[in-house]
């Protein structure tokens, strides 16, 4: 047996379908409405508009219960031009009191709000007393009320809502520009007052049509949560217009859906409290429910997306400083061939009491600045780069490092995975591909730290912002840097800066070396 | 003759507007094709003057005329570029989008830009070296590229007078020497261009005339009679403070508030 009726079956079934499609179409009017108002930061225009317009629903509502009590078909209508006359007199008040008043925009909106809403509850009390039955008409407006609804308001509603896309559609354009940048619009002579003009109508138009399913209370929300929710998805006006409109149009269909099918469910379940949910409410917290979730889980500017990717940022940053100090603790070990990979030719690398090392720097520099040096024939040059890169062990990492034994484990397990280094007789040494990335993060450190000093910043502080900065630089950043400063070749503290393409250029060199050098014998 | 006609000639232009800075009594004219330089400290009027040439600031009294007819039947013939801060760069908008905006003077209310338009969209932005970025949303992009954007857009207008507030802020080495290379060419094309500028250091370098204003005008002329110490330090001297106090006191009591 099938849980749930259908969603198809509110499009065809003769009492569900005036109010699914009436909702739909007032949903998708106000969130492509809100759109505009969202990206104009005038969200709370909206609810100001909706709250004015009260009193007139109230007052034609009066009307045509003192002068033609019988029209309950013309009521839809009469109600319509007595919101729409209340919220025209709402704007023009709050306008007033901006322009000749001197209220700050914010203050004058909330004062109409509240004044407006104040009014339209007096007159509406009055009702009660006078027109009993009318009142519960008057009262419907407050949180709206689907169920109600029959053909003519999908007739009025369909025309209203048809026209405000219509209107989007041809002012595309200059709409967008109004939006977006209103001087350079006028300079150009789009008449940004007459587009205003008709946005203020258009907004009346969507938020009158908009009370009668959720109500002057929640109107507001209708207006501005497809639009958010829409503009997590798109960065393009026209996306962000389509899926508001969609988001707002399924709302409207699951806010009538789930108020009638839940109790349903609820009774067929045996429950023994009763409860009805009213539409108007559950179309606002399906339109909510989107909202949030595309808050949180949009795929670029979602809340999750965004957490995944700063976490794994901190990963990289992590894993960089690992490599890093790999690379620094070979660089004590006085290998031959070291100096030769790493430095141009002022290299100072070698702990200078060592007189191998010394050796070393001597050789490597004069290898650099001659290019067919005998010494470069030497045969660590010609072998393998990453066989001279000394190893450590576990503990010494782990100790190195502080990590725990875990971090220690997964942190090796990772770079071993991922290629940077290899693991022989227990112990550990970085590829070649992660010497040079490590050699990478060290040259983007000390670029930075001479950049600083260049400011005029004090060498004994530069350390700091360089271990953040070495992350963050990306190669246009670098390259920036290294032309700014006529590439220099020692930082602030007088260690050598790795230079940028020396893997790529020993590697074809030696390559070439020992091609030849076979070839010879 | 064509040339003799000023490209722009401001007499008497006084605004005292209740959010923008005070310009008093300006009096000046423009010869065509002149790279200009408007210099004063800020809150001189230099982003009013602009905004009083494009009729957004309603000026209490003066006549403005470009190329010989009231502004208003010139509308076409300027372009103006805003200052990078006035709009909101999160806009869901792609920088294509941005320098197609250059056509709407041209377009109706109602209609949609044509695939000419677009054409002439994209060779404006190849103009600026900004080709590669066509479909990024705006806020991807650094200031200068933000710059650049804005000076093609106007570009697209093909005007004879530009406008620039502050083309040069917030802008990287290479778009600052790139925007000027692109205004030397249109200067040599016999266009006008008027740019709110505030690094004295470049003036001399950059334009052929200077317009030094602060609250009224002190000196209007080519760079290297007009641009010398004495000048530079009336414009930026405190005395004309008072003179703006003044004035925005007439104000606050024709209105009524003092």
């Amino acid at each position: 047996m099938l849980a749930f009726t259908s969603p198809w079956h509110y499009f065809t079934d003769p009492v569900l379908q005036a109010p699914t499609i009436g909702s739909m179409l007032m949903c998708l009017a106000s969130a492509l409405i809100g759109v505009i108002v969202f990206l104009r930061r005038r969200s709370l225009l909206g609810e100001a508009i909706s709250h004015a317009s009260y009193p007139g629903v109230v007052i034609s509502i009066f009307i045509t219960a003192v002068f033609f009590p019988k029209a309950h078909d013309a009521l839809a209508a009469i109600v319509l031009i007595g919101a729409l006359c209340s919220s025209l007199l709402g704007l023009w008040v709050i306008e007033k009191m901006q322009r000749s008043l001197k209220v700050k925009n914010d203050a004058a909106l909330c004062f109409v709000l509240s004044i407006f809403f104040g009014i339209g509850v007096l007159c509406a009390s009055r009702l009660q007393f006078s027109h009993a039955l009318w009142y519960q008409t008057a009262h419907i407006f407050l949180y709206g009320q689907a169920a109600t609804m029959t053909d003519i308001h999908i007739v009025l509603y369909g025309t209203l809502a048809a026209a405000i896309v219509v209107a989007l559609f041809f002012l595309y354009h200059s709409l967008r520009i109004a939006i977006f940048d209103r001087d350079y619009g006028k300079s150009v002579g789009v008449p940004i007052k007459a587009v205003d003009a008709i946005l203020f109508i258009l907004l009346i138009l969507a938020i009158i049509i908009g009370i009668r399913s959720v109500g002057v209370v929640l109107m507001a929300g209708m207006l501005i949560a497809p639009a958010i929710a829409a503009r997590q998805f798109s960065d393009r006006l026209h996306g962000v217009f389509i899926l508001s409109g969609l988001f707002g149009a399924l709302s409207g269909f699951f806010g009538n859906y789930l108020s009638v099918e839940i109790p349903e469910w609820g009774k067929r379940q045996g429950w023994e409290w009763k409860f009805a949910l009213p539409t108007g409410p559950m179309i606002l917290l399906t339109a909510s429910a989107i909202c949030i979730m595309a808050l949180l889980f949009a795929p670029k500017r979602g809340f999750v997306r965004r957490r995944i990717r700063a976490l794994y940022f901190q990963r990289e940053c992590c894993r960089e400083n690992f490599l890093k100090y790999m690379w620094k603790n070979a660089q004590c070990l006085p290998v031959e061939g070291i100096a030769k990979l790493q430095f141009g030719p002022k290299s100072a690398l070698f702990v200078p009491d060592s007189s191998s090392a010394q050796n070393a720097y001597s050789q490597s520099s004069m290898s650099f600045c001659a290019e067919a040096e005998p010494a470069q024939k030497s045969s660590n040059l010609s072998s393998k780069a990453n066989l001279a890169i000394p190893s450590m062990s576990f503990t010494q990492l782990k100790a190195g490092m502080g990590f725990s034994l875990w971090q220690t484990f997964w942190m090796l397990f990772c770079l071993k995975n991922e290629g940077w280094i290899e693991e022989k007789d227990k112990k550990f040494c970085l590829t070649t591909d992660g010497w040079q990335r490590a050699a990478h993060i060290i040259r983007l450190h000390r670029l930075w730290e001479v950049y600083l000093v260049h400011l005029g910043h004090g060498v004994e502080k530069v350390h700091r912002s360089a271990e953040e900065m070495e992350h963050i630089l990306t190669p246009e950043l670098e390259q920036e840097l290294t032309l700014l400063l006529d590439n220099p070749q020692l930082d602030p503290h007088e260690q050598p800066i790795p230079s940028r393409n020396l893997f790529t250029f020993i590697d074809t060199k030696s390559a070439e070396k020992t091609s030849s050098s076979e070839g010879m014998l | 003759m064509m040339e003799d006609i000023p490209a722009l000639k401001v007499e008497g232009l006084s605004v005292n507007f209740d959010t923008t800075s005070v310009l008093w009594d300006i009096h000046f004219q423009i010869p065509q094709g002149m790279l200009v330089g408007i210099i004063g400290p800020n809150g001189a009027g230099k982003s009013t003057l602009l905004k009083a040439l494009l009729g957004m600031a309603k000026p209490l009294s003066g006549k403005m005329e470009c190329f010989g007819s009231p502004l208003r039947k010139a509308k076409k013939r300027i372009a103006y570029v805003p200052q990078r801060s006035s709009v909101d760069w999160d806009f869901p908008i792609t920088a294509f989008e941005l320098v197609l905006m250059g056509r709407y003077g041209t377009l109706g209310y109602f209609t949609w830009p044509k695939k000419a338009d677009r054409e002439a969209a994209k060779k404006a932005l190849e103009l600026v070296g900004m080709s590669a970025y066509a479909d990024r949303q705006i806020s991807q992009l650094s200031g200068g590229q933000q710059q650049r954007l804005f000076l093609a857009r106007a570009l697209l207008q093909d005007a004879d007078l530009y406008l620039m507030d502050e083309p040069f802020a917030g802008v990287d080495m290479a778009t600052e020497k790139a925007i000027i290379a692109l205004m030397d060419q249109l200067r040599d094309r016999g266009k006008t261009l008027l740019v709110v500028h505030h690094d004295l250091s470049t003036v001399d370098a950059y334009f052929d005339w200077v317009v030094m204003l602060n609250t009224c005008l002190i000196a209007c002329g080519p760079v290297d009679q007009v641009f010398h110490a004495d000048t530079i330090m009336r414009t930026y001297g405190r005395s004309n403070a008072l003179l703006e106090e003044v004035i925005k006191l007439t104000q606050n009591k024709t209105c009524g508030f003092h």
